[in-house]
């Protein structure tokens, strides 16, 4: 068999676009969907039913669908329903971000959940809204609770994002998978996107290990 | 002042948790400048009636009066009453991702939307009052049980309240730390405070109340000045129960 990694060096300018789509598209559904999922949260802790309703069926909605089919049916789907062409990049960012402002509305739950009764007293007992109390006391406490979560969240999703490969948007796993259609040099194209991949993730992980310990719920 | 006014009155009140009723109509009220001490066995109502007074717990009968007029039903009017009242808890409940200063300031900047200025220039003095002007930048979990519930009589005291309501606030603290909260609640009380005290210190009780409230199967069953109910109870169960913390007059 006769291996021939050059093909990754000289595709080296398509393979780093398909970073910088990756990262960024990490980014921007993390920006968009720690408020959604805190905004999907509050709707759940609502006083009224029909709010709550909706709240908790977006997220059995989104949690319950496979990521890969969400992509493809905003591809398809979401163009029939809102008469704009939507690029691949923004029909990938939309899929994740419905997905994971699902996951991080559980997410957000929990932490605020586990805040004790103890602490929203002393803020009613002052004169606080519900609203000054979630703003004030119960969401700056949960939030630092659940940063470890979060941060494996972004883990997953950092991976996640190649499903968006499918619909052609240039991150590093549609990158990868062209060259090697293109080059047929199979096994060295996928060999790479993993070490790619895992030089990206490890630090990443470190990362949430360190927050992990350093915010880690001690009490 | 001739006539004593009645600041909160409590008419005929209950409270039910689901089958058990935690308040059989209780009958009392507290004047303004008095300090009442709400005393009896675990689980007898005290903490519940504190409770009420403010609405973190709503009645199932009777009413409460504040001020001549019956705790309101709308949740934003709820809001204003509990503005005129301090509250301080037995785990003392400071924000810990707050300082001291934050703590105390809290209150004026998003209740009241004071700027932050003032209302730290304020927290700084109430922290001055009980003696901890030192810690004004510290955290709570930096603080002991002492200081941080020093720090939360502060934060209530900011509000400006008419009435300070405590919940059993030294039943959490190291014994140590017992008579600094004590001595704080004592100089509160001779500046003239109405104060509704929830608490298993009888020396204190005795020493600064005004007033002593026996508690009993959620009923008031004696109510008098301390004299008569630590020397001369009336009742046999207050007789118990004090027998029972091994006081001896």
């Amino acid at each position: 068999m006769n291996l021939d990694w050059t093909v990754a060096w000289q595709h080296r300018a398509l393979l780093f676009d398909g970073v910088i789509v990756t990262i960024l598209l990490t980014v921007l559904t993390m920006a968009i969907a720690v408020p959604g999922g805190i905004a999907i949260m509050l709707m759940r802790q609502s006083r009224y039913a029909v709010v709550r309703g909706i709240g908790t069926a977006y997220v059995e909605f989104f949690r319950n669908l496979p990521l890969i089919l969400l992509v493809y049916w905003a591809f398809y789907v979401l163009p029939l329903l809102i008469d704009v062409r939507v690029s691949p990049f923004a029909t990938g960012l939309i899929a994740l971000s419905l997905n994971v402002s699902a996951y991080n509305s559980e997410t957000f739950r929990a932490g605020v959940n586990s805040i004790r009764r103890g602490q929203t007293d002393a803020a009613l007992a002052l004169g606080m809204s519900r609203w000054q109390m979630m703003r004030q006391v119960v969401l700056p406490q949960a939030l630092r609770r659940v940063l470890p979560v979060l941060a494996s969240t972004w883990v997953s999703l950092f991976k996640d994002t190649s499903l968006v490969s499918v619909i052609a948007v240039g991150d590093l796993a549609h990158a990868a998978l062209q060259v090697r259609s293109q080059t047929f040099r199979v096994l060295e194209m996928l060999t790479v996107m993993a070490v790619i991949y895992w030089c990206l993730g490890y630090p990443q992980a470190k990362l949430v290990d360190w927050i992990d310990r350093k915010f880690g719920v001690k009490e | 002042m001739s006539e004593r006014q009645r600041v909160v009155v409590y008419d005929k009140v209950v409270k039910r948790f689901g089958s058990l009723t935690v308040l059989d109509g209780v009958d009392a009220h507290v004047d303004r400048g008095e300090v009442v001490c709400l005393i009896g066995p675990s689980g007898s109502g005290k903490s519940t009636l504190l409770r009420c007074t403010n609405a973190l717990e709503t009645v199932d009968g009777g009413r409460v009066i504040f001020d001549g007029l019956p705790m309101p039903e709308a949740e934003a009017e709820r809001r204003r009453v509990r503005q005129r009242m301090g509250m301080v808890f037995q785990s003392f409940e400071l924000f810990p991702h707050m300082t001291a200063i934050g703590n105390v300031a809290c209150g004026r900047q998003t209740v009241l939307g004071e700027a932050r200025e003032p209302a730290e220039a304020r927290a700084i003095a109430l922290l001055q009052k009980v003696g901890l002007r030192d810690k004004a930048l510290s955290y709570p979990n930096m603080l002991s049980g002492g200081q941080q519930q020093r720090v939360a009589i502060a934060r209530a005291l900011a509000m400006d309240p008419e009435v300070m309501l405590f919940d059993e606030p030294t039943s959490a603290l190291d014994p140590e730390t017992v008579g600094e909260v004590l001595n704080t609640m004592k100089q509160l009380a001779e500046e003239g405070m109405t104060m509704i005290v929830v608490t298993h210190e009888m020396s204190f009780a005795r020493r600064v109340g005004h007033r002593v409230m026996v508690f009993d199967k959620g009923r008031v069953i004696e109510d008098g000045p301390p004299k008569q109910i630590f020397d001369a109870p009336l009742q046999v169960r207050t007789r118990e129960f004090l027998s029972h913390l091994g006081w001896s007059g």
